[in-house]
């Protein structure tokens, strides 16, 4: 068994059982349940990557805006789309009645950053600093058109509720690297591009059909960053103290009437809650951060609850050995007003996305930090709605959108995809939402094909049937 | 034959290690004949071998991949498959294809191929090449045949024996060299077997009575209480709900509320009255088409309709109603087949027996439903029924009986009363008064707009003759806004009726009572910002009628299609039946109910608005164009109960009283409007009376039913939905048409079955299936046991775990199906064997054996499930609240539970008094965002069946204990009930904290950490009273000011201690 990937319970009843004098056997079954078969464990392979963040921008961010340049369509504009470009390939239902489908080029202006030349929106100023430590995706594609199922198949590598979150799978295969914190945590924000947007499930990072003790763990902005973290008014840390002296005397009675490995785990459980009850206020106390840190990642990092004070707990997270942070950020859904909305939306995160990056690399952490940008899907490059000189409004669009990698496992400095002119097909090297995530899984040294559960009497995996690693965009 | 012996010597080997590794004891015979003469066991040995790591490619779905070897079937396995290679020869591994082929040293050669994934262990090769030598024989797969019962197995120990169950179980035991363990201590029986029955633990007095009753049948007589108790169907129900993925809000995108709590009480009754299984499953997949259905028979569909709803913008119905249809095949399947019949909707099964053809049959019996792919955002989506709780019903027959008491007294009095009515005419008809007659009961205000401005604040306005009598001008400028507020909510049903002479399409306001609103970002272009409340106004030409809880995504919005004629005079009206979906918003013009199209479908949040009625425009905001209003209106009503039809025809009815008499022919509303009138108001004394008695009980009637709640339910269209084959399981990509039907691996359709969903739930209990009542008793032992006989609650598939006890398992679902279905008969055998009696206390020996405790050489040991965990706290506290049923209640949650999840200014609205303190079956469970505290401790979250029960032991659910509001009150409440029943000495009164959540006396260690701990607590409050009274100051419910503050809150911790012990949380 992989010694990374026990869980705390099954350290403890393996110090249970050796006291008992009693094999590895007992152990092996006790912990492997349906999961992984020994000589399956990951790591398969020497990992790039031991940590991943993932900044997930959930409602579409507009690839057309932001990172997928297209000059020539300022002579088609306010013209309807071409058929030849469509290819009566289906629309949502927001759209699909629409009249004419008003080619709407972006209003704003790409330039080449950096010695790789990547091309950006003038939205992006920061990352386009950080351009050469990127690899930006052009040629993403989904199968989901409407936000439920495609951030349910982005996060789960499938479209309906039920299935194990990325993080869960990670987290199954590798388990924690440190004591003190979860191994999966998950922080919500949303921007003033749309603060109405889509709304976020637990399922986003939750277990599945896996034990829930793999689901991510919902970091909340504010006092209490963890459920029922803080200990009932007037009830102090000394005398939590006592109370978890005097519980584990009178389990440990217990313990010693039945041989039940479940009493010592708890009360192993009961002290990494109290761990916790320090370590997660320390972590999320960004008061102690120095000047530059805000300086860095901007105004709004001193807010708590916002993506940029989310992107510094990030760092601290990964600091702190936690396995698989995933940010989720709201407000990407520009149907209506996309310029202004747009802007908006990337003041709120341009920054302290750049500033995670150029963050890690200062501590060196960004070689064994794999960093992912993006979201469930593209926007069109029709209008929705009216098109104006200054106003345009975005559809969901599938079949094509950008995300961005950088750090462990992923090539620095490049670019790959191609779009049509229209920024609405693939013309070259298309990669699909399993091939993402069979990527994230190869940098973490995880082969995503070795990484099953049984369930319903079948083998599940991440990337379902399908997902090849995109090899050209590996160090 | 070298070689041959070869191998018998490595499985001997092998074998051998296996058993002593102790980590497969299932498919390993017994521990005395590890030897190659052993004779191996198809279906135990062999076939999950084949399954896991040859069927991917060579089992039933084999055509797809082309391939012409199939190891699922043995003719096949056994067949040429060219050149006189034959996979498996029987007696002969050494000609057989497979054993050299899994053997191969090439990897080109060998199988299964690297790059698959799959492996072949050594083990494995060794007992497929051992299986062939002795002939390779072929067995069905178990558990599709019909069980037959088996004999109890002669045991040793016969003095052990209470029921056949402890044959099955000591007969394994006895095998493995084990013996069973003592029964537990009586103290520990009671509370598991209550708990394991009501959810609940003993109390006290329970415990002492069960002490003091020596009979020889003392437990028995406890197993049947308990099994009598209504608590028992609370238990019951928590579990089906997970397998029937019963929630209270749709589980895509918004998530919003939807009422389903109807079905739910259905489910604790039927488990209460003991419905037999087999009726249990009819009524749930068909009640609606048995012959005569009773409502509750049609309750019990909703089932079928627990599936999430998807509301998003922009889906495409057609798709949703296909992920529909599949998800009530995918439940059916798993609740009641335990197969996994999900994987077939793609292609083939690659283990089961199950075509993708076959799927398309189960799919065919499910979507035939009248339920459009696109659900309502909040509310129940169609097809629904109405379904009083008994309450309602009792009241409405009380009301229906004395209404038809009233309506015999008129018709005996018919013939008079049309003669006095005849008299009153002519006397009408020779007047000329142009009196009229409209519906009084339930009026709530009536604005004549004849020229008294008394009534309004806002502006002065003109007057012109108007529809009746004088009419109020409106000019775009002015609007009248009443004196008086009224409040209207969400959920008040409403009529508003006016005249209106439109003079322009955008004529804007008629009637508003809203909020002023708040421009916002997500307003749609080109329309005015609208405030919570009604609206109806004129856009376009066309009616429109708003109920807004939060403009636009909140909000019901409904226009008619038809444009209204300009420059002449309309009645409108709109009536809004409070129950929050467009379905209940209806518009009438001229007395005809209109065409609608709708943009906002329904409420979700819930409003409550005093206002003032605005006529003829809005104050800031509230709606549409937001335009006041340019032309006439007249003879404004507004009613708080909705209409119906002919009241509204009447209300329409422009005709005065004496000219319908005079009039040669009569319409129906002429007719209404003369007969109401002469009844109210012309009539003799004593039918009057006995009019206006009727008239309100009509109106109660009408208030009671606009209250009853509403169900979504199964209906069957007249002609049944085409289905197909869809190939990859895409909506979009219909193949072969299909027709219903059942797979053939199982037994066919029952004699004279009808082809629909009555016919298959029919097949599903008919005797000789071999699944139905295999998978249910299963189900039952898990809930007890911790594991079900098979491991795989969900999968009796060739993937699915072999049973621990095969025969106990065929002997029970025999029991079960011979002795009617009857639920509560077979938990009593269960319960009453000496098998669930045993300790669970357990050696390290025995747990390192058998650690899940398959063999069931002791009692199960579990934690607490999530439900039993937080009512356990309640009820030992005493804060519990008895009460069986109704609506979903919302306890305390942490604050800002949806923050950062949701927009549009969706909160957690938390209840408060008794509703904090209902069992967990009740809290309201939003599934994309599950009632943390219930989750933590592994509830599954509802999005589809479940029917494997999960248990985790996690910081998170230490923390939820320790800190939760639910257990700090509770822990609170239990140091209360303490110092006020356990007298005054402090050992006491910890005894009496103890004993209720743990139903025993402390030892004296025990009672020693309980003492000090109470003491170093004690001290820290002396030492800061601000401490204690902060915790005391924790939930609701306020403390008890008569009991020393300090003092309360030492207890208070302690029996936090208390109620954190592992003991507590679990079942031993």
């Amino acid at each position: 068994m992989n010694p990374v990937r026990e869980h705390q319970f099954c350290l403890t009843r393996r110090h249970f059982l050796r006291r008992s004098a009693v094999g590895m056997a007992a152990v092996a079954a006790l912990c492997k349940g349906d999961g992984l078969a020994a000589d399956d464990s990951p790591p398969h392979f020497a990992p790039k990557a031991k940590r991943v963040i993932y900044l997930f921008q959930s409602g579409g961010p507009s690839q057309i805006d932001l990172f997928d340049p297209k000059p020539q369509l300022a002579e088609y504009r306010g013209q309807d789309l071409p058929a030849s470009i469509r290819m009566g390939q289906r629309l949502t239902g927001m759209t699909a009645n629409q009249a004419t489908f008003p080619t709407a080029p972006s209003i704003f202006r790409f330039a080449q950053h950096g010695r790789s030349g990547a091309w950006l929106s003038e939205l992006l100023p920061h990352t386009a600093q950080v351009a050469d430590d990127l690899c930006f995706i052009k040629s993403m594609h989904t199968e989901q058109i409407n936000h439920d199922p495609a951030i349910t198949f982005m996060t789960t590598g499938f479209q309906l509720a039920g299935r194990p979150s990325i993080g869960a799978w990670v987290n199954y295969g590798l388990g924690s690297e440190n004591e003190n914190l979860p191994a999966f945590i998950a922080l919500v924000s949303v921007g003033t591009g749309n603060t109405n947007d889509q709304p976020l499930y637990d399922r986003l990072w939750g277990s599945g059909f896996l034990p829930s003790k793999y689901q991510g763990v919902k970091f909340r902005a504010g006092a209490e960053a963890v459920l029922y973290l803080s200990d009932p008014p007037g009830f102090d840390s000394r005398m939590r103290r006592r109370f978890l002296d005097d519980l584990a005397r009178l389990n440990e009675f217990k313990q010693r009437e039945y041989a039940d490995p479940e009493i010592s785990t708890r009360v192993a459980q009961y002290e990494m809650a109290y761990r916790m009850q320090s370590s997660v206020p320390e972590l999320t106390d960004l008061s102690k951060e120095p000047e530059k840190t805000f300086e860095r990642y901007g105004p709004d990092a001193r807010k708590p609850g916002t993506f940029a004070a989310n992107c510094v707990l990030a760092r601290r997270l990964a600091e702190r050995g936690v396995r698989f942070i995933q940010l989720f950020h709201r407000g990407w859904d520009q149907h209506a007003k996309c310029p202004s909305h747009l802007a908006n939306q990337c003041r709120d995160t341009d920054q302290p996305s750049a500033a995670l990056i150029h963050d890690l690399k200062e501590r060196g952490m960004l070689d064994d930090t794999l960093v992912v940008w993006g979201g469930e899907f593209g926007r069109t490059v029709y209008s929705q709605g009216r098109l104006t000189e200054t106003d345009y409004g975005r559809d969901h669009h599938p079949r094509c959108f950008t995300v961005w990698l950088g750090g462990g496992g992923i090539k620095p400095g490049m670019t790959v995809g191609e779009t049509d002119d229209f920024s609405y097909n693939v013309t070259r090297d298309p990669v699909e939402v399993h091939d993402l995530n069979a990527t994230i899984l190869h940098c973490l040294g995880i082969d995503h094909k070795r990484l099953t559960y049984k369930f319903q009497g079948r083998h599940f995996r991440l990337t379902d049937v399908h997902g090849n690693v995109i090899r050209k965009i590996l160090s | 034959m070298r070689r041959t012996r070869d191998q018998s010597a490595k499985l001997a080997v092998l074998l051998t290690a296996g058993a002593a590794l102790s980590l497969s004891f299932f498919a390993r015979p017994a521990r005395s004949a590890p030897s190659p003469q052993h004779s191996i066991d198809f279906n135990r040995e062999i076939r999950p071998i084949l399954s896991d790591k040859c069927w991917v490619c060579h089992g039933p779905d084999a055509t797809n991949k082309k391939l012409r070897l199939r190891l699922d079937s043995e003719a096949a396995a056994k067949a040429d498959l060219g050149g006189g290679r034959r996979a498996v020869v029987p007696g002969d591994p050494e000609q057989s294809e497979l054993v050299r082929r899994i053997n191969a040293g090439d990897d080109a050669e060998r199988m299964p191929p690297p790059y698959s994934g799959h492996r072949l262990t050594d083990r494995e090769k060794a007992l497929l090449a051992e299986w062939i030598r002795q002939g390779a024989k072929w067995q069905s797969h178990w558990s599709f045949v019909t069980p037959v019962r088996p004999a109890p197995p002669p045991v040793k120990d016969q003095a052990w024996l209470r029921n056949p169950i402890d044959n099955f179980v000591l007969a394994r035991l006895e095998r493995e060299g084990l013996k069973p363990s003592p029964e537990a201590d009586r103290v520990t029986l009671l509370r598991r077997v209550s708990l394991d029955v009501t959810g609940l633990p003993p109390t006290p007095a329970e415990v002492s009575a069960f002490l003091r009753d020596r009979s020889p049948r003392a437990y028995e007589k406890v197993v049947d209480r308990l099994l009598g108790s209504p608590r028992y169907g609370e238990r019951m129900a928590f579990r089906w709900l997970d397998a029937a993925r019963y929630a209270d809000t749709s589980g895509y995108q918004s998530d919003r509320e939807r009422q389903m709590w109807r079905w739910r009480d259905w489910v604790i009754e039927a488990f209460n009255r003991n419905l037999p299984y087999d009726r249990f499953v009819v009524e749930q997949l068909a009640g609606d088409l048995l012959p005569d259905a009773t409502p509750e028979q049609r309750l019990a569909t909703g089932f079928n309709r627990n599936h999430r709803g998807n509301s998003e913008g922009g889906i495409i119905a057609g798709e949703y109603e296909v992920e529909y249809t599949v998800d009530r095949v995918d439940t059916m399947a798993t609740a009641f087949l335990g197969l996994t019949a999900g994987c077939a909707r793609c292609h083939n099964h690659k283990y089961d027996p199950l075509t993708q053809r076959e799927y398309y049959q189960f799919f065919a019996y499910f979507n035939s439903i009248p339920e459009s792919g696109i659900h309502l955002r909040a509310g129940n989506t169609p097809p629904t029924m109405l379904s009083p709780t008994g309450e309602q019903r009792r009241q409405a027959r009380r009301l229906e009986t004395e209404i038809a008491a009233l309506e015999k007294v008129l018709a005996a009095h018919e013939t008079n009363i049309q003669r006095a009515q005849e008299t009153w005419e002519r006397s009408l008809a020779a007047r000329a008064t142009t009196q009229h007659w409209y519906p009084g009961d339930g009026l709530a205000a009536h604005y004549a707009l004849d020229g008294d401005d008394s009534r309004f604040a806002g502006d002065t306005v003109k007057y012109q003759p108007g529809r009746i009598g004088q009419a109020t001008e409106f000019d775009g400028e002015t609007t009248l806004r009443a004196k008086e507020a009224t409040t209207v909510t969400d959920a008040t049903p409403f009529t508003l009726s006016a005249w209106i002479f439109p003079t322009a399409e955008n004529a804007g306001a008629i009637l508003t009572c809203a909020k002023e609103a708040e421009p916002s970002a997500e307003t749609p272009a080109g329309e005015a910002p609208m405030g919570a409340g009604y609206g109806l106004f004129l856009a376009g030409g066309k009616l429109q009628f708003n109920l807004v809880s939060i403009w636009p995504f909140d909000a019901i919005r409904v226009e008619t299609k038809g444009k209204l004629a300009l420059n002449r005079w309309h009645h409108v009206l709109a009536r809004y039946d409070g129950r929050r979906t467009k379905y209940g918003a209806a518009v009438f013009v001229d007395g005809q109910q209109q065409e609608l199209k709708d943009a906002g479908d329904s409420l979700s949040e819930p409003y409550s608005v005093t206002r003032p009625l605005s006529i003829g425009g809005t104050f800031g905001g509230g709606g549409g164009e937001g335009k006041p209003f340019h032309g006439l209106i007249d003879e404004v009503r507004v009613y708080n109960v909705p209409l119906t039809p002919r009241q509204i025809a009447v209300l329409a009815n422009p005709n005065p009283l004496d000219a319908i008499a005079r009039a040669a022919g009569r319409t129906e509303s002429d007719s209404d409007k003369l007969r109401w009138a002469f009844l109210a108001s012309a009539a003799p004394a004593e039918i009057r009376r006995a009019w206006r008695r009727l008239s309100a009980l009509g109106l109660q009637k009408a208030r009671l039913e606009a209250a009853f709640p509403t169900v979504m339910v199964m209906e069957e269209l007249a002609e049944p939905r085409p289905a197909f084959v869809l190939r990859r399981g895409s909506y979009d990509a219909p193949g072969d048409r299909v027709s219903r039907g059942v797979p053939a691996a199982l037994p066919p359709l029952p004699e004279g079955a009808p082809d629909n969903r009555l016919g298959l739930a029919r097949w599903l209990v008919q005797p000789s299936h071999p699944l139905t009542n295999r998978v249910a008793v299963n189900r039952f032992w898990q809930m007890l046991f911790g594991t079900g006989l098979v491991k795989t609650a969900e999968d009796f598939g060739a993937q699915g775990e072999w049973p621990s006890h095969p025969e106990l398992l065929d002997w029970l679902a025999v029991e079960f199906r011979e002795g009617g279905w009857n639920m509560k008969r077979l938990l009593r055998t269960v319960l009453t064997s000496a098998t669930y009696r045993q300790s669970s206390r357990a050696s390290a020996e025995l747990m390192a054996r058998d650690p899940e405790n398959r063999l069931l050489a002791r009692g199960p040991r579990l934690r607490l499930p999530a439900e039993m965990i937080r009512d356990q706290a309640l009820f030992v506290s005493g804060l519990l609240v008895d009460q069986v049923g109704g609506p979903s209640v919302k306890p305390y949650q942490p604050d800002g539970l949806y923050d950062g999840l949701v927009g549009s200014g969706l909160v957690y609205r938390q209840d408060h008094g008794e509703k904090l303190y209902r069992r967990s079956l009740y809290t309201f469970w939003k599934r994309t965002i599950a009632p943390p505290s219930l989750a933590n401790f592994d509830a599954a979250v509802r999005d589809s069946c479940a029917v494997r029960e999960n248990r985790t032991n996690t910081p998170l659910q230490a923390l939820n204990l320790m800190n939760d509001v639910t257990y700090v009150e509770a822990a609170r409440a239990l140091a209360e009930r303490a110092m006020r029943q356990g007298g005054r000495a402090a050992e006491a009164r910890l005894r009496l904290m103890f004993r209720l959540a743990t139903a025993r006396d402390p030892k004296p260690h025990e009672s020693r950490v309980l003492a000090e701990s109470l003491g170093a607590q004690s001290e820290e409050f002396r030492r800061d009273p601000v401490k204690a009274a902060r915790l005391l100051g924790v939930g609701e419910k306020k403390a008890d000011a008569g009991l020393d503050a300090n003092e309360l809150a030492a207890y208070a911790a302690v029996a936090s201690l208390i109620l954190n012990l592992d003991e507590v949380v679990t079942k031993e």
